[in-house]
């Protein structure tokens, strides 16, 4: 019944999930060492990644009570996360330059906060800070949501089919093929527009265009995985096929599915940009603010902070990504880690 | 080698009959056509306008060929099927313009963009992608792979406004968008959505390659053509290069069905009226009609470059075919 | 050898930035010509089926009229264009009314070769006649086009009659259906009530009176249809369709139509006005003498035009520009003449209510014109809580609610204050306005509003059956995402009163699919009119045009039996006192009743530079390019000044790359050797 209740526990599940792996992690030697490497090549994307899950975590849980300023009677019936807590009250008539002490189009009225708006105001006043640090949380949501659909989805159908094979692997060989051939952003827009706006039936869609390549691969692998002399002992063995598959064929995979998911959490939020250009993105995002503030370039004076706050959001969290992706990549994968010799 | 032709091209004509299957699911199932006629008519529509374009279009049939317990050969879905197999694509739900017609006008602007754009951005991020795996290892390497994660990272949006602002605009090169017939203009009217593209996908391209010559440099060959002497630009150009041809050609081929379904946005933002743009247009049109046909040619391309890819790898490599 | 000259042009100017930015050939031979812009794709050009106003734009320089409307009085007031005269209304015995219009001889059509059908091979034009109107007016009662404003010709009588039987007849014959529509036409018969004595007589007989109908014949609906058109354009062979090519008697006629890209006007060397003798007999051939108080201020009274012939350009090119921002960058070049500040982006240039000191430099002018139009937020007058089944208690919430939303504020962040607050339905400039009246619900007023909602049972929000805030949904279909800030703006502002809003924002088709299904509580819409005439907005509330029972426009069903009555006394009425009382007797009943918010008749914004002459903006979908004129030398000139390129930071870029890989060359080859 209420959500952000729900919402509270996910997000606790997932710090829950976060230590657990993370424990996992440190018992295992293989891993913990990669994790090292990594660390030591990317200190920096991995501390701007971090903060973006911490802002992220600390915007998912909200509660309902306390004091509320200003006029927003509505807001103190709401739940609110810690990160609406610091900045309530404070929306303004319109736009106000960052740190500026009166309305960018009315010098003569003060704000309600003046100096108080480090990236300044909107077009409704809102402070751009507070709604760029939300937007961490869709990007990751989007990233993560659309990951945790895809994965699963992915592993399954690749997994089972590159292994028992026959009439399953044709069949999932088939939709794989039919959704690859349809290019993946039309895909996505057409299931969009069928299924209507909103985050679930904009992850939702985005699942379903980007679990092909992650399937493909560990159908491949899988496929050669079989093969291997000490899976076909332990099935000489009479060990049962889901246990082989849990303990030889899915241990193998595992760099596959880090670096696919990487790859996956930039390619969903790059696309959410083109799908807010198109009027189909997701409330909160940084895509929909960078659409929502592209014409305000064209005037005179020049109105940058609604942009800059977004593009530079997007553009550090991807490049984060990519460089803890790429060395993800070096590290992980057994073809790259002999260029390093 | 018949048989394995013909099983591949079976194979594909299969995989373009799932392709409607989902374009009727996702058109015809979930929009129905009464909420398309309303669309296309507008907010002013009465129902009388709304039953005529109905008629008008077709789509006053019934959705599944099994209705009411009766068999219905007109139903939409065989319909679908059966234009869509002749090639016969009917009319805009928008403009009522022939959708076949329209597609055919926007190939020529798509093509004009795409192709210098793609011929461009293979050969120079093959030239960078060369030139940072010679100097792998120094601050050039080093740089090359930050500035292509740079150029990753930026949404191609955001470096088309910023191309238009800085550009086009506070510099003054290039016009800001259009599109003409004649060639001097429209080189002119090219020069910048060229540049966004080239740059917006060498990120990418020159990651992508940088790994594969590397890998290609590190071989037992490359170091024995060193150790006899050979110049490392003879090195590069003649061993590595051509030996790692294999895996950019098919990265290559598998880009050329994009060449003809033009560049959504790039086409968008500089008013080239390309394929791109029409689907934009489409789009925000609820043009169904228009937008499973191009779904669909975009689907067939795909298709047959998989085939020609598949059938080249046949050719050169025997094993292939007995999978 | 194309390619290759293509290749080498492209990859020339990319790399030597040796041309410039002009999106035109570089010869601009001084022609009078027009360079303008638009965004959307214009659907079709059959003056019958078309009704957006990307169409009515092109379509009404192509097209003249029956009668036309004054470029300069307000209100609004229509006079000749090629009928001699405006007609009278003749009452007959028995209720009907007829109108005789007298149409002028020599109205040519612009040059087509669709004319070879009935003058022979070569022929290029002939005469149109008022056969091609009431040709024209079968066209509108013919049930195969997509014709949304047939309702308003059913008073004509026979219309129907026509309709049905036509209709009837293809069905029954599938050999007739296959016959062109003239001759299908002829077969029907004419309709009774649309007879043409001679070539330049139409007599027009309504079922009952109908005094808008004069209106009608100032649209591009009735303007004459050559059958040869109709006929010849049927896209096969090459040939164009019909909706894509519509040769017309306007002033201008179109010589390239590429509806994704470019369109190019030229004058029609056989426009009537060319040999009209005075402005008394033609007033639409020459520019006017007199216009409203404030015109001559403007420079629209301008001597050197006042009483010349039209048209002054040559030539109308208008270029596709899909996103606004490079459309407007284009205007600041110098490239189009006028910038139209187009749907959601009201964003623009413009600050503090005129343009920026900058642009005021360079001579831009603004020119806004507050348009007939009215945009309201709706209730759904049958929704269980919003609605009239809650009684009194959804009344005073309804009031509440109109009484949260600063308008004011609203038009000073969207629409950059230029927009007028409505206070009724009725916009500026037609009969009904008045501008002293408000409207005692709407505009801000927290306190009462408060006040209000804790009369209507749901204190400082609160819903007592559930005891958390007041829950509604605000309906509205996936737009754009500056559309999306709008509708924002409200739900911010019910907060105040401690009402949940929640933004539903939906596909169309899920919109639609709850518009029918009544699962809706409130939606923000607007009317722009169709002509200026309070009936074309006050039957936005009859119950006749309910949503929920007839399809029609009254999206907030409100359905009261006295508004109904004075509805149809006031609709037959000339403008007179009791026209006027009838009228203030509704809007009092609306005002009580509140099935909608008022929020703004909005404005039309038109940048324009300092070479481009004549503007009166409209209000309305009629192109006036007949009166507009050019200095092309001032354009040239300006061009030039503004658009000199700044090379230095591509060397400047060129020199670094060089200077950046030149130590990594060094250290290469030292080790090499």
């Amino acid at each position: 019944m209420e959500t952000h209740v729900l919402v509270n526990l996910l997000a606790l599940a997932i710090v829950a999930v976060g230590v657990f792996v993370g424990r996992a992690i440190r018992r295992d030697r293989l891993w913990r060492e990669s994790l090292v490497q990594v660390w030591r090549r990317q200190p920096i994307a991995i501390l701007v990644l971090a903060a973006f899950i911490a802002i992220a975590l600390l915007d998912s849980i909200a509660w309902i009570g306390g004091k509320v300023s200003g006029e927003d009677v509505l807001a103190q019936h709401q739940a609110r996360s810690l990160i609406d807590r610091t900045f309530q009250g404070v929306s303004e008539l319109g736009y106000s330059e960052p740190r500026a002490e009166v309305l960018f189009e009315d010098p003569l009225q003060r704000l309600n906060d003046p100096g108080g708006h480090l990236l300044g105001t909107d077009i409704l006043g809102r402070d751009v800070l507070h709604r760029m640090l939300k937007g961490a949380r869709v990007a990751l949501l989007i990233g993560g949501l659309t990951s945790a659909i895809a994965i699963p989805l992915a592993l399954l159908l690749g997994v089972s089919a590159g292994y028992f094979g026959g009439r399953l692997d044709d069949a999932v060989f088939f939709v794989m093929s039919t959704l690859a051939s349809i290019p993946s952003l039309l895909l996505l827009i057409a299931i969009v527009m069928a299924l209507g706006r909103g985050t679930w039936q904009v992850c939702f869609a985005l699942g379903i265009t980007s679990w092909v390549s992650l399937c493909r691969v560990s159908r491949g692998e899988t496929l050669k995985l079989r093969e291997l002399d000490y899976v076909q002992a332990a099935r000489a063995l009479g060990v049962s096929e889901l246990r082989i598959i849990r303990r030889h064929i899915l241990p193998n995979l595992l760099h596959l599915i880090v670096i696919s998911f990487v790859l996956l959490f930039s390619g969903q939020v790059i696309a959410e940009t083109i799908l807010a250009y198109l009027g189909i993105g997701v409330d909160g995002s940084w895509g929909q603010m960078i659409d929502q503030a592209r014409n305000e370039l064209s005037r005179e004076p020049i109105i940058w902070w609604n942009i800059a706050a977004a593009g530079m959001s997007v553009f550090s969290l991807l490049l984060a990504v990519n460089f803890i992706g790429d060395a993800m990549r070096d590290v992980l994968d057994p073809r790259t880690a002999r260029e390093r010799e | 080698m018949l048989a394995f032709v013909l099983r591949r091209f079976a194979y594909g004509g299969a995989v373009v009959l799932g392709v409607l299957g989902v374009l009727f699911v996702l058109f015809f199932a979930i929009a129905s056509p009464d909420d398309i006629a309303r669309r296309a008519l507008g907010d002013k529509a009465r129902q009388s306008a709304i039953d005529t374009w109905k008629a008008n279009h077709g789509y006053d049939r019934p959705m599944w060929p099994i209705e009411d317990g009766q068999f219905r050969a007109d139903s939409l879905l065989f319909h679908h099927y059966a234009t869509m197999l002749r090639f016969e694509f009917g009319d805009s739900d928008y403009d009522g313009v022939p959708i076949a017609e329209r597609m055919r006008a926007g190939a020529g602007p798509s093509l004009t963009l795409t192709v210098p754009l793609f011929v461009l951005e293979v050969s120079v991020s093959i030239l960078v992608a060369l030139f940072v795996a010679v100097f792998r290892g120094t601050y050039i390497d080093r740089a090359g792979l930050v500035v292509s994660v740079l150029m990753m990272s930026l949404p191609i949006v955001l470096s088309i406004i910023g191309a238009q602002y800085l550009i086009a605009k506070t510099l003054a090169w290039f016009p800001l968008s259009g599109y003409d017939r004649s060639l001097e203009l429209m080189s002119r009217f090219l020069a910048l959505p060229v540049l966004v593209g080239v740059i917006s996908g060498l990120g990418g391209e020159v990651r992508f390659l940088r790994t594969v010559f590397v890998e290609e440099t590190s071989r037992d060959y490359v170091r024995t053509a060193r150790a006899k002497g050979a110049s490392e630009m003879r090195v590069m150009l003649y061993h590595v290069l051509r030996n790692s041809l294999i895996p950019v050609l098919t990265r290559v081929v598998m880009q050329i069905p994009f060449l003809f379904t033009g560049a959504l946005l790039l086409e968008s933002f500089f008013g080239i009226p390309g394929l791109g743009s029409l689907l934009v247009d489409s789009i925000n049109n609820n043009d169904f009609a228009t937008l499973r046909v191009w779904v669909f040619i975009a689907a067939i391309l795909f298709v047959v470059a998989q085939i020609v890819t598949d059938l080249s790898y046949a050719l050169v490599d025997p094993r292939v075919r007995l999978e | 050898m194309r390619t290759l000259r293509f290749a080498i042009a492209l990859v020339s100017s990319l790399l030597a930035l040796s041309c410039n930015n002009n999106p035109y050939a570089d010869d601009d031979s001084g022609e009078r010509v027009i360079y303008g812009v638009f965004q959307d794709a214009p659907r079709r050009l059959d003056p019958a089926e078309a009704y957006d106003v990307v169409a009515h734009r092109i379509i009404g320089l192509v097209h003249d009229k029956l009668l036309e409307y004054h470029y300069l009085k307000r209100p609004f007031t229509l006079m000749p264009g090629l009928a001699l005269a405006v007609p009278r209304a003749e009452p007959q015995p028995g209720g009907g009314v007829i109108y005789r219009f007298q149409m002028r001889r020599g109205v040519g059509f612009g040059e087509d070769e669709c004319f070879e059908l009935s003058g022979g091979r070569g022929a290029r034009t002939r005469d149109a006649t008022t056969q091609d109107i009431a040709f024209q007016i079968q066209r509108l009662a013919d049930p195969a086009l997509e014709v949304q404003v047939r309702d308003s010709f059913m008073y004509i009588r026979g219309f129907g009659e026509f309709m049905q039987a036509l209709g009837e007849r293809r069905k029954a014959e599938p050999a007739f259906a296959a016959l062109p529509v003239k001759q299908q036409y002829e077969a029907i018969g004419p309709m009774s009530g649309v007879r043409t004595p001679s070539a330049t007589e139409l007599e027009l007989e309504l079922t009952g009176p109908y005094p808008q109908i004069l209106y009608w014949f100032a649209l591009e609906f009735t303007s004459p249809i050559a059958w040869e058109a109709v006929q010849y354009y049927d896209g096969k062979q090459g040939r164009a369709l019909f909706k894509d090519h519509v040769p017309g008697t306007g002033p201008f006629r179109i010589a390239e139509y590429d509806k994704q890209s470019k369109l190019v006007f030229v004058r029609n060397e056989h426009w009537w006005g060319k040999q009209a003798s005075d402005p008394l007999s033609a007033p639409g051939a020459f520019y006017p003498t007199e216009g409203e108080p404030g015109d001559a201020e403007a420079g629209l009274l301008d001597p050197q035009y006042v009483g010349r012939r039209l048209p002054f350009v040559d030539r109308i090119e208008v270029r596709r520009d899909k996103e606004s921002i490079p459309g407007f960058y284009k205007f600041l070049q110098g490239y189009y003449d006028r910038s139209e500040i187009i749907k959601e982006s009201f964003n623009q240039v413009v600050v503090n209510s005129s343009v920026s000191p900058d642009m005021a430099a360079r001579g831009v002018r603004l020119s806004t014109v507050v348009s007939p139009s009215w945009f309201y937020l709706g209730f759904n007058m049958e929704d269980e809580t919003v609605g009239a089944k809650a009684g009194e208690r959804s009344r005073k919430l309804r009031h509440a609610m109109s009484l949260a939303i600063d308008r004011e504020q609203w038009i000073k962040t969207f629409l950059n204050g230029r927009g007028l607050p409505a206070e009724s339905m009725i916009p500026p400039g037609l009969f009904g306005y008045d501008p002293n009246h408000k409207d005692p619900n709407a505009g801000l007023d927290l306190p009462r509003a408060r006040k209000l909602l804790a009369e209507a049972g749901y204190p400082d929000g609160i819903n007592p059956e559930t005891k958390k805030p007041l829950h509604l949904t605000f309906d509205v279909y996936a737009t754009s995402t500056q559309q999306q800030l709008m509708n924002e703006y409200f739900v911010d502002a019910w907060r105040k009163l401690g009402i949940d809003v929640e933004l539903s924002v939906t596909s169309y088709n899920e919109f639609q699919n709850k518009v029918q299904r009544l699962a809706y509580q409130v939606y923000f819409w607007g009317w722009s009119a169709d002509y200026p005439d309070p009936e074309n907005f006050l039957f936005l509330r009859t119950c006749a045009q309910r949503r929920s029972t007839n399809g029609g426009p009254n999206a907030t069903n409100f359905c009261d039996p006295r508004f109904d009555a004075l509805f149809q006394e006031m609709r037959v009425r000339e403008n007179d006192a009791e026209r006027l009382a009838a009228i203030q007797k509704m809007l009092a009943i609306l005002e009580y009743e509140q099935p909608h918010v008022e929020l703004y008749h909005q404005s039309e914004y038109l940048l324009v530079h300092a070479w481009f002459h004549n503007l009166k903006q409209f209000g309305m979908s009629n192109p006036m390019g007949k009166y507009y004129d050019v200095e092309p030398e001032l354009r040239a000139r300006r061009r030039i000044e503004w658009n000199q390129p700044t090379r230095w930071p591509a060397y400047a870029l060129g020199l670094a790359l060089v200077l950046g890989v030149i130590p990594a060359f060094r250290t290469f080859f030292r080790e090499r050797q």
